[in-house]
Order: structure tokens, then sequence, then C-alpha cells
């Protein structure tokens, strides 16, 4: 399997390491209310399992070791798309 | 208590091995520092080493040459570059930083951490691409291309220096098992 890096160019997937779903950025910056822990389980615990295409993150552990979320279809393990992490974060919005 | 004396060794010992087209040696000469560009830096450490040096910072996975060609640059990721340069003595880090002359930058010396390990010759590229997963097809990994990757299982970085040489880069502690990966290919291919 080939993950396209946004930075480098096309790269084995030998080089990187699975994490899970992307929501994983996602996490819940209200510790202090009420909802917290529901909020927390949701992040921690409840995941879709989506026949098609997926929104994951990968670590390229053995290269720039940079995060990346790709867009990988669960039914062909077609990558459809490969972002920096990094990207997708600010553009959400957080800080890091 | 007996007197002591700490003698400088080279992660491999100065080894070099001559095959049919193809010659293994380990680079001993060379010194490694790392500089990193903090947040919001980038623009003011190229202007001062670009002033000092005639260095630019290099695409991805390339290098640039300082003016008098004696530094050579690589970009392997987004907030960093490492200086690659002839220079032996143990004070790279404090010599590179006042030749670069660019204080917002951070510097760290590297050299000892890496074994380096070049395999040059006509046949260089059939030893490497048994072991190699990036594509090291001439017109793709062009002369100064430089590149981070996995080989046997070992974290490295591959740099081309010439036209059929290529200088591995892996940590210190892997050296022996890199240039036994490397010689085993060579024995599969020759």
């Amino acid at each position: 399997m080939i993950i396209n890096h946004p930075l480098l160019g096309p790269r084995d997937s030998e080089e990187f390491v699975y994490l899970g779903s992307a929501d994983l950025i996602n996490r819940p910056t209200n510790w202090e209310s009420e909802e917290a822990a529901e909020d927390f389980y949701q992040y921690l615990y409840i995941r879709e399992n989506i026949a098609g295409d997926n929104r994951e993150l990968w670590y390229h552990e053995q290269g720039d070791q940079s995060w990346l979320v790709v867009t990988r279809c669960t039914l062909t393990h077609e990558i459809k798309s490969v972002e920096l992490a990094q990207d997708v974060s600010r553009a959400q919005g957080r800080s890091k | 208590m007996s007197d002591y004396t700490i003698v400088k060794e080279s992660p491999l010992g100065g080894a070099e091995h001559e095959f049919d087209g193809v010659t293994v040696s380990e680079v001993v000469d060379q010194s490694l520092v790392m500089i990193a560009m903090p947040n919001g830096k980038a623009e003011e450490i190229e202007a001062a080493m670009s002033k000092s040096c005639g260095l630019s910072v290099p695409a991805m996975g390339q290098s640039t040459q300082s003016a008098d060609g004696s530094i050579t640059l690589w970009r392997l990721q987004k907030n960093q570059v490492l200086a690659y340069y002839a220079y032996e003595s143990d004070d790279a880090e404090a010599n590179i930083a006042e030749r670069f002359n660019a204080p917002s930058a951070y510097y760290t010396d590297q050299s000892d951490t890496w074994a380096m390990i070049r395999v040059s010759g006509e046949r260089s590229r059939d030893i490497l691409e048994r072991i190699c997963p990036i594509d090291l097809d001439p017109s793709v990994f062009t002369l100064g291309s430089v590149s981070r990757t996995i080989m046997e299982h070992i974290g490295t970085i591959i740099y081309r220096d010439g036209d059929d040489s290529y200088v591995l880069l892996t940590m210190r502690s892997f050296g022996r098992s890199m240039l036994h990966a490397i010689e085993v290919s060579v024995e599969n291919v020759l």
C-alpha cells in the first residue's frame, strides 16, 4: 500500500504506523463541565464502523515523523486523500 | 589507579570494502549539525545564512550548497535543516553557528550519533534497490536528493552525493547491522 505523503511524495505504508480514527484530533476541551464525562466517553470509546471512506490518523514514524490524516476506503483500501494532521487541526481552529 | 586514555573511534572503525563495481566505505570526515528553525523565524534565518554562507533553505527532500561548496544543507522536515559538511573536530555545533551567524536558530551537533556509509560505483543502485523502498531511478532521485526511509527495518537517511554514489546514515548503534545488510545485498547481486 502506498501513501502519498503531502510533503515527501509516495511512500510505502511500511514506514507508517496506524493510530485510528481522525476523530481523535477532536479531544474535548470542556473537562470542567457537567457533560465532560460523557464527552470523553464518546471521544475515547465510541467509533463508527464505516464501510466506505474513513478518515484516520497515520504516523510517519520512519520518515519525517509527521502525523497525517488519511482518507481510506475500507472496502477497497483505496487511499483517496492525504493531509498533514497539523493543517487539518489548524483549519478546525485548534492551536497545534 | 591506572591512567586511562580515551581514543576516538568512528562507529564502524573506518570500514572499507571493495567489490566488483561497488565500493562500500565508512564516511569519517563529515559532521552533521541540525538547525532547528522556530515558528516565524525561518525567513530571518534563511536571510542570515544566505548572507553569511550563500545558503538557501532547500525544498523538501532536496539539498543546497553554500557559495564555496563546503556546506551541504539537507531538508527532511518542515522546520529544520541539516548541515552536512567536511569537519572533523569536536565543536561542529559552535563552528556552524559561527559560520551561519543566524542566532535565532537552534543548533545540535549530531555527528557522532550517526554511522555514515558510502555506497559508490557503477553497480551501487543495483545493490541499494534490493533494500531501499524509495525510487532510486537517477531521473527521480536526482543528484543532491535526500530522503529518510527504512532499509532492513532500520531507519535510514539516504543522500545522493554523486552520479553513482550514495551516503546512508543510520543511528550509530545500528551501523554494523546496516553494513551487514549492504554486504548481504552485495553478495546477492554480484
